[in-house]
């Protein structure tokens, strides 16, 4: 580029003495000519000096554009995540209800709080009989399956309690034959053979038995609930095998709370995924994990920094008060630690601090002391420090 | 104004007669020498010659030498020992016979201390190196270790040496043999070094010898201590320091170097944190001598190991790869062994603390129900957990010894938790519902099953809403994916225990099971082996109980992370986001530091992106952690 080396625009000027100065070793240059040079340059300048200037304004303007773009696939990705939530997730839900079900009149019941709730919900012919399934469009992350309709792999299926007692009866008729656990037959019949066959067709599904009873429960004192609890334990290997379980409800009232319960599991589950928890070892929930409110000047602080102490293992209230009154800041602590001469002092700096209204402790100790300072010191992220 | 009564020639207060002076002052001097030159270097053994000094004190008959010293409070074996290994030098420096007698009768014994101390010194000159090459061990290993430390010069900085087949040594040499290999990851993990090492060490690194709880396994602690070897990351994995490759390296060469001997071993636990078979510092070399003959004169020869460990290392190695044992019937290698269909009991353990307590005795009852119901179950402390079975090798006793062998267990894949509704309660309101089902997703038992108990009864007196326990329970099941099993009452729990046991051993009659190493080959399986009902590659017991301890140990990393929560705001997410890029507490310091403003400090982190969406951390986060680690005076 021509131009590179230019002077300031007012150091050139027509003046003789000036531009002796700044032009290379002058040689017997007339005015003119100097003039017409610097005429030409002056050109030149000028139209890189544009150039320059509209260079700068592209770029500007790429910049402002780049960031309205980065802008615009933040929200985007804001809105697809929200999706997910669990509120914006469960309207996506259809609850698929077979047809079976409505013979029963306490069925209103679920369907009339379905549409309170405003829960899509249909009503099915084809499908498990009795049973309660969930459907909807796939995510833009998964398989598209069925002209991209998913089915949700926690399945209901609600029985009076004849037939869960047929049901249990044809179990045992069957294991009495000796037929090893897990193997269906071909007719599809009774309402087991249905759910048998459902099972190995369908992949991965775990189904919730819904016993509706209509009459009072009875404590276990019941002769009959008696027996027929224990009878039913021979379907529990069964139920263990193809992940079935069994609840005995009573009314469709319940039945529909645990619907509505399941609904809002199900619901819960891809925003969990999407978003998981970060895995650092231990778990985010829990007493220990509710933060203290700190304000702009920092007030609370000081009760953060004790309850750091006590983030180690086996570190009471009163041990974590006995180093933090002495040492009231973490910054003072490490002070300490650098006017200590050697490691081994340091290590134990803190050993011999009395611990004031400990269940057992008196004083600091030198183990805990030891893991204090490897935490504030060390740098390997990984060191254990029990 | 003097009272009459009084001898004219002096004011006498308290003790009217005068203190005797010691009639031991040549044991009282070393002593007195011991216990400062423990306290120095800050030694729990200070305190146990303070004691011996006190008593020695008390004691108004000269002691002719260490053994007779014996009958005194606090003068155990070690301590006479070493008076007498004292006591003995001194002889050799002042010659024998009657005027050297250790009683005070007579004096050279009992010279100026000025005059001991020159003794002294002259004594270790006259123990000087004899330039014994390292690699000549004989029945003199000791003192050629003693010449080898003296070798490296310094009185001061004293090498340590671990002991010839002792734990440390076996460690170090298997660690530093383990990191030679091609492809060595460059450490390793507890089982597996224990395993390894075994072979190596005379004592067991698993089971301790009787009357004590410690094995081998504890000079790892010294180990560490001494900067030798670093125990990192959870599961831990331990790898040796520079220092620590430098002395296993000299083991190493030392070892093939010689003919291997049967070295006698010592077996006492004097401390635990010195481990029994470790150099003690604290001792002068002549000390240590004693000290180590003391030991060797106390303890016995300790049979072998529990494990049978006749394979050479090489298949050893080797069946650790594999995961499957290659050897045969009795499948008693260290590890990748086997249980062949028959050789094994299907046993249901139950947790202690679910047969204990409770004021309504409901506990003892199921403990009733399932012996009347015949169900083979054992009571044992589990790390997670209320129920779960192991496949127990079936083990005859051994005549001449009262408690049969222990036999090897592995544990199924099915694992229970129970809880009673008000348990449910209890938990879900002081938090620990969600932290026992993490704990359970992670202990590496692939089929969790939660047993809720009273389902039926009335929840009136519950201190959570009905529909909100309804709503954890059905959570439990479809989002944590657990099996969820509902009973009335104990008695039912204890039928679903029976009939879950029944099924169990049926479904194993005929099989073979394996031993997977978790810490080796992870959590692993594909997704049918995972959802196969029927495992047959299972973890060992003592693996998983361990690896499911509740409190385990912490890495810096880890509570840094809990410490950044402490702060209201502060999400697992976001301390996540911090640690991506300031892992300890030191580097963020560090970085602050590096900072050439406050204000640059204030902002260090606003712009960390957390979460799914990226997001900044912010200003207020970054100046509220900036205020935490940089305020020079106190916090408010």
């Amino acid at each position: 580029m021509p131009a590179v080396q230019r002077a300031n625009t007012w150091e050139i000027s027509d003046s003789e003495e000036e531009s002796d100065l700044n032009k290379p070793s002058s040689s017997s240059s007339g005015e003119k000519k100097r003039r017409r040079r610097t005429q030409e340059e002056v050109q030149e300048e000028q139209e890189t000096r544009r150039a320059a200037r509209e260079k700068q304004r592209q770029e500007k303007n790429k910049l402002k554009e780049e960031k309205l773009e980065e802008q615009q696939r933040r929200r985007e990705a804001a809105v697809r995540v929200s999706l997910f939530k669990p509120e914006n997730f469960i309207k996506s839900l259809t609850l698929q209800i077979h047809a079976a079900l409505l013979r029963d009149a306490g069925c209103d019941v679920l369907l009339g709080t379905l549409d309170g709730l405003q829960w899509k919900n249909c009503i099915e012919n084809q499908g498990l009989p009795n049973s309660i399934i969930w459907t909807r469009p796939a995510l833009q992350t998964e398989d598209e399956a069925k002209n991209g309709v998913i089915e949700e792999d926690q399945v209901l299926m609600v029985i009076s309690h004849n037939e869960f007692e047929d049901m249990v009866m044809s179990h045992k008729t069957e294991t009495n034959q000796s037929v090893p656990i897990g193997v269906v037959y071909e007719e599809a019949e009774s309402l087991l053979q249905h759910l048998y066959k459902y099972l190995t067709e369908a992949s991965r599904k775990f189904v919730t038995v819904l016993v509706i009873s209509h009459q009072q429960r009875s404590g276990s004192g019941d002769e009959d609930h008696f027996d027929f609890h224990l009878s039913q334990h021979h379907l529990d290997t069964e139920a263990l095998y193809w992940n079935v379980s069994v609840n005995f409800l009573f009314g469709w009232q319940e039945v529909t709370d645990h619907v509505v319960a399941v609904t809002k599991a199900v619901s819960k589950r891809p925003y969990k995924v999407l978003c998981g928890e970060p895995d650092l070892g231990f778990c985010m929930d829990g007493s220990w994990s509710a933060g203290v409110r700190v304000d702009r000047d920092g007030r609370g602080l000081a009760q953060v920094w004790t309850r750091q102490i006590q983030q180690l293992n086996r570190v009471s209230p009163a041990l974590a008060k006995a180093v933090t009154s002495v040492y009231p800041s973490p910054s003072l602590l490490l002070q300490a630690y650098e006017q200590q001469p050697s490691e081994e002092e340091r290590r134990r700096l803190l050993a011999d601090l009395a611990v004031v209204g400990g269940a057992k402790e008196r004083r600091v100790g030198p183990e805990l002391a030891g893991r204090i300072h490897r935490l504030l010191t060390s740098q390997n992220p990984h060191l254990l420090l029990d | 104004m003097l009272d009459a009564n009084m001898p004219t020639d002096q004011v006498c207060l308290g003790r009217k007669r005068p203190v005797p002076s010691c009639p031991n002052p040549l044991f009282l001097q070393w002593l007195t020498e011991l216990r400062d030159s423990a306290k120095e270097k800050g030694l729990k053994t200070q305190y146990v010659y303070q004691k011996a000094i006190n008593s020695l004190k008390k004691y108004p008959l000269p002691l002719k030498n260490g053994k007779e010293a014996k009958i005194l409070q606090n003068f155990g074996d070690g301590i006479c020992k070493i008076l007498d290994e004292r006591l003995e030098k001194h002889y050799r420096e002042n010659g024998q016979g009657p005027q050297f007698s250790a009683d005070g009768s007579d004096a050279p014994i009992h010279l100026a201390p000025s005059f001991q101390r020159s003794n002294m010194a002259s004594s270790k000159q006259m123990e000087a190196p004899t330039n014994e090459p390292s690699g000549n061990l004989s029945e003199h290993m000791k003192r050629t270790q003693r010449e080898v430390r003296k070798e490296k010069g310094t009185k001061k900085k004293r090498e340590y040496v671990p002991q010839k087949r002792s734990g440390g040594y076996a460690v170090l040499l298997t660690l530093y043999r383990h990191a030679q290999t091609p492809g060595s990851k460059g450490f390793m993990f507890r089982n597996e070094l224990q395993t390894e090492a075994q072979p190596l060490c005379e004592k067991s690194f698993t089971v301790p010898d009787l009357g004590s709880k410690y094995t081998a396994w504890s000079s790892v602690s010294t180990l560490i201590q001494k900067d030798l070897l670093v125990k990192t990351h959870n599961p831990a994995r331990y790898s040796l320091t520079d220092q620590g490759l430098a002395l296993a390296e000299k083991l190493d060469s030392e070892e093939t170097g010689m003919a291997k001997e049967h070295v006698e071993q010592m077996s006492e636990e004097e401390d635990a944190r010195d481990g029994p078979d470790v150099v003690d510092l604290t001792l002068e070399e002549e000390e240590q001598e004693e000290k180590e003959r003391c030991r060797s004169s106390k303890s016995l020869e300790r049979p072998a190991t529990a494990l049978n460990v006749n394979q050479a290392r090489g298949q050893i190695s080797e069946s650790d790869a594999a995961g499957k044992s290659q050897t045969p019937e009795t499948g008693r290698t260290a590890m990748g062994w086997h249980l062949p269909p028959g050789s094994y009991d299907i046993v249901l353990c139950v947790d202690v603390i679910e047969t204990t307590g409770g004021s309504s005795g409901r506990k003892q009852e199921l403990v009733k129900e399932l012996q009347r119901n015949c169900v083979t179950f054992d009571i044992r402390k589990l790390n997670v957990g209320d129920f779960l079975w192991v496949a127990r090798e079936k083990v005859t006793p051994v005549p001449g010894q009262l408690r049969p062998p222990v036999g090897k267990e592995l544990v199924l894949d099915y694992i229970i938790e129970r809880k009673r509704m008000d348990d449910l309660c209890g938990s879900i309101i002081d938090g620990r519902f969600r932290e026992q089902k993490f704990r359970l997703k992670r202990c590496g038992l692939r089929k969790p099953i939660y047993l809720v108990e009273e389902c039926g009864s009335a929840a009136a007196h519950l201190s959570i809403p009905e529909s909100t326990l309804q709503q954890a329970i059905v959570n439990t099941q479809v989002v944590d994916g657990f099996f969820v099993k509902r009973v009335q009452d104990v008695k039912e729990s204890a039928a679903y225990l029976t009939i879950m046991t029944r099924y169990l051993q049926k479904l194993y009659h005929n099989c073979t099971l394996f031993c997977r190493s978790r810490e080796l080959e992870g959590d692993g399986g594909d997704e049918s082996e995972q959802t196969a009902n029927l495992s047959c590659s299972l973890m060992a017991f003592t693996e998983f109980n361990y690896g499911a301890i509740k409190n385990k140990c912490q890495t810096v990393r880890e509570v840094f992370a809990r410490q950044l929560m402490q702060i209201s705001g502060v999400s697992g997410d976001k301390a996540a986001a911090v640690l991506e890029h300031y892992s300890t507490v030191s580097s963020l310091l560090q970085a602050y530091d590096q900072c050439s403003s406050e204000s640059e400090k204030e902002k260090l982190l606003s712009s960390i992106k957390y979460g799914k969406l990226k997001r900044n951390l912010g200003p207020a986060l970054s100046r509220t952690i900036y205020q935490l680690y940089c305020t020079r005076g106190p916090l408010s």
